[in-house]
């Protein structure tokens, strides 16, 4: 009864607050961006500057070729502006440099196509072509992009040269190589033939959906950690917990009070994001049980970290340095390939994952097997955490 | 005038010292600086990874190891286990007089290509002797992507000075010492100014650390530094507003959310949209300083860009200050 009365006390003062209505506002915000910012599918910007060195009919049949074939689709031409620069770029074979230096500055506006990806029809990459090999080098420096002369000798043999910036991985390079060993009629032809095996029907997440794990764990299971030190340091500094010890009520109550606060926070808003945008494809109770117990989990560790400090100034270094520690695994979750062992021991890597696997109806045991971890770590942390502020009180 | 503005920044110096806020404020992005340093080369080498079996041709397991990531496995089964795991990853295993692809049927598309194409060149015999194609290099060292990092850095160590002067505000506040400033010689500009100085300083020279510790040396500096000034002054109206309009600390931590929206939106479009949806975000300081500050690291900057971004940063954060002055007045009264 006790801790139901508490937890109704603080619903009433974080009712009272502006914090509370804050969450609100921002799950509605962000609930917008993803509806009518983010699109479902996901779009390319990277972009090559092509300039063929080889008869104009030539150029044009293999443009329209690929438009025809639906590789590619021809958009509005584009205009560029080149401005002064002064470079050197250097043969990677033969060792050889070449000094450009422009002096000039002039607009062009460039064929524009853009190449389509074969499974999604969505923008995969932006082609323009360019009239001279000059201008293609001057933009592919001043741009940042890869730059490509395509020519085509008398007797129909074609080479390329890429104009690359410098940071490309050798792997990168050597792969640009050998692509170019063998005709690529011969390539096609054999890569028909490949036998791809593949160990089951998948689900993926679309482009939209796929941002809503990194909006549940940063906004709301972490920022759970970080909220409830400041509800702990703003009692502090009210004299509240110096003036608990001196009631019938229990520590531990008081600490999952205000637990519970934050977990209706991150619930309504979570609820808020996930529900308009998944509709009936998650598992909700899955979702709602790893929801909880990781909020409850990360809420210990701010506990537990608030009760070594007596303001949210002296804590900030802590607080600060795990916040960011927790963010790192997001360049996991965006870049498959990126996935270092190191990285899976920080709690927001299976956090991102679980949530994923739940969007998906995914590995069950996966999300189960944290949620136990979670729970397990968590029940700790709070253990210690009351067993602090029991000891120290004022601190 | 002046004495009694270092005065402010002096005793909040002192008390800053005291919980070592500022010290964080500083120190932070150079952890972070050295953590950029040592995590982008992995991060910008994200090539296909591609798993094979130890007992395949040592021929075919080098000529796929000078363009992927290798990891060897002993039979078909632990190569499935493999590419069954959370991340990006191909099998390639023989059959017969000729080899599989094994995908777990989520990769992203690249992943299929790139170990088809791989295996298809493996195939055809094809070796990098042969080839037709040139390589021409600008000679560039610097990934975009380490770039980018650094000017997330420094966009949120421009939001951690903010945050220093809310916090500081919100302090000042609950202790009721704003009401005593009110009662002494010192004005409220002269306030607004001392409160300031410490939480720019402290950012501005973890910025120049953490630019030099990420290896950026040769770029522009006069560009960074007037960007970086330019940038404090957005730091200085964010943590001024944040902290006048919070009772306290838990509102002034939701205050901090809210800012970060504006600041992860003008990152998020920059980066992501097209030219032609680049104008979504003009309205944010946040996007021309990070404009302002990619150009520079990426050595592309010239002065005209440059000085319309930090005039825009003035101009934006100019335009919010005078809208919020009664507030702040208000507030500081």
């Amino acid at each position: 009864m006790k801790l139901l009365s508490n937890y109704l006390k603080e619903m009433k003062i974080a009712a009272r607050g502006f914090y509370f209505y804050i969450e609100i506002a921002m799950a509605v915000i962000l609930l917008g961006i993803l509806l009518f910012v983010v699109s479902e599918t996901s779009t390319s910007n990277s972009k090559q500057f092509i300039y063929n060195d080889m008869p104009q009919k030539i150029a044009e049949y293999l443009k329209d070729k690929s438009i025809e074939d639906g590789d590619a689709r021809l958009a509005n031409s584009t205009e560029f502006e080149l401005k002064p620069a002064e470079f050197v770029i250097t043969n990677q074979e033969t060792g050889e440099t070449t000094a450009y230096d422009f002096d000039d500055e002039k607009i062009i506006e460039l064929e524009t196509i853009e190449m389509l990806d074969s499974s999604t029809g969505e923008r995969d990459e932006t082609v323009y072509y360019v009239e001279t090999e000059e201008d293609m080098i001057r933009l592919a420096y001043s741009e940042r992009e890869v730059g490509t002369t395509v020519a085509m000798d008398a007797r129909g043999k074609v080479s390329t040269k890429y104009y690359l910036q410098g940071y490309e991985t050798d792997r990168l390079e050597s792969l640009l190589y050998i692509s170019h060993s063998k005709s690529p009629a011969v390539i096609n032809a054999k890569k028909d033939r490949q036998v791809v095996r593949t160990l089951g029907v998948m689900e993926t997440l679309n482009n939209r959906e796929n941002l809503v794990p990194i909006f549940l764990v940063y906004l709301g299971s972490l920022m759970g950690y970080f909220i409830v030190m400041a509800y702990i340091f703003y009692d502090k500094a009210e004299g509240v917990i110096r003036a608990f010890a001196v009631t019938p009520s229990s520590m531990w109550k008081y600490l999952v009070s205000k637990i519970f606060v934050i977990l209706t926070t991150v619930v309504v808003s979570s609820s808020i994001i996930t529900i308009p945008v998944m509709g009936g494809q998650p598992n909700y109770l899955l979702f709602y049980i790893f929801l909880i117990i990781t909020t409850f989990a990360l809420a210990s560790l701010g506990l537990l970290v608030a009760s070594f400090f007596d303001s949210i100034s002296k804590a900030f270094g802590v607080m600060y340095a795990i916040m960011i520690s927790l963010m790192i695994p997001a360049f996991s979750y965006y870049i498959p390939s990126f996935d270092p062992l190191w990285l899976r021991f920080f709690p927001s890597y299976p956090l991102l994952q679980g949530f994923k696997e739940i969007l998906l109806n995914g590995d069950t045991g996966y999300v189960l097997t944290y949620s136990f971890v979670f729970l397990a770590g968590g029940l700790v942390l709070f253990v210690l955490a009351d067993m602090r502020f029991k000891k120290t009180l004022t601190v | 005038m002046i004495k009694k503005i270092f005065l402010i920044l002096k005793r909040d110096f002192l008390s800053s010292r005291r919980d070592a806020m500022a010290v964080y404020i500083m120190v932070i992005p150079l952890i972070l600086a050295v953590g950029i340093t040592l995590f982008a080369p992995g991060l910008n080498d994200t090539t296909v990874k591609l798993a094979m079996l130890k007992s395949d041709d040592v021929e075919h397991i080098e000529y796929m190891e000078q363009f992927s990531k290798v990891e060897l496995f002993n039979s078909v089964d632990e190569l499935e286990r493999r590419v069954e795991k959370r991340d990006d990853i191909a099998a390639i295993a023989p059959t017969g007089n000729s080899y599989e692809i094994i995908l777990q049927g989520n990769e992203s598309e690249i992943v299929e290509e790139y170990a088809v194409q791989l295996n298809t060149l493996y195939e055809l015999g094809s070796t990098k002797e042969e080839t037709t194609a040139q390589l021409i290099s600008f000679g560039r060292t610097v990934p975009p992507l380490k770039a980018m990092l650094v000017n997330m850095l420094i966009a949120m160590t421009i939001m951690l000075a903010g945050m220093l002067i809310a916090m500081s505000i919100v302090e000042e506040k609950v202790e009721n010492t704003i009401n005593a400033l009110n009662v002494t010689p010192i004005s409220q500009t002269g306030f607004v100014i001392g409160k300031s100085l410490l939480g720019g300083t402290v950012a501005m020279l973890g910025i120049i650390g953490a630019v030099i510790i990420t290896g950026f040396y040769d770029i522009n500096w006069f560009m960074i530094v007037l960007v970086g000034l330019t940038s404090m002054i957005l730091s200085l109206v964010i943590g001024f507003l944040q902290g006048i309009s919070s009772a306290d600390v838990i509102e002034a931590a939701g205050g901090v959310k809210l800012i970060m929206l504006p600041l992860a939106g003008s990152i998020a479009v920059y980066e992501l949209l097209a030219d032609k949806w680049q104008w979504t975000m003009y309205w944010s300081p946040f996007y021309w300083a990070y404009k302002a500050n990619n150009l520079i690291l990426s050595k592309t900057a010239d002065w005209g860009t440059v000085l319309l971004c930090t005039a825009m940063v003035i101009g934006l954060s100019l335009i919010v200050y005078l809208v919020s002055l009664p507030k702040l007045r208000k507030g500081l009264s």
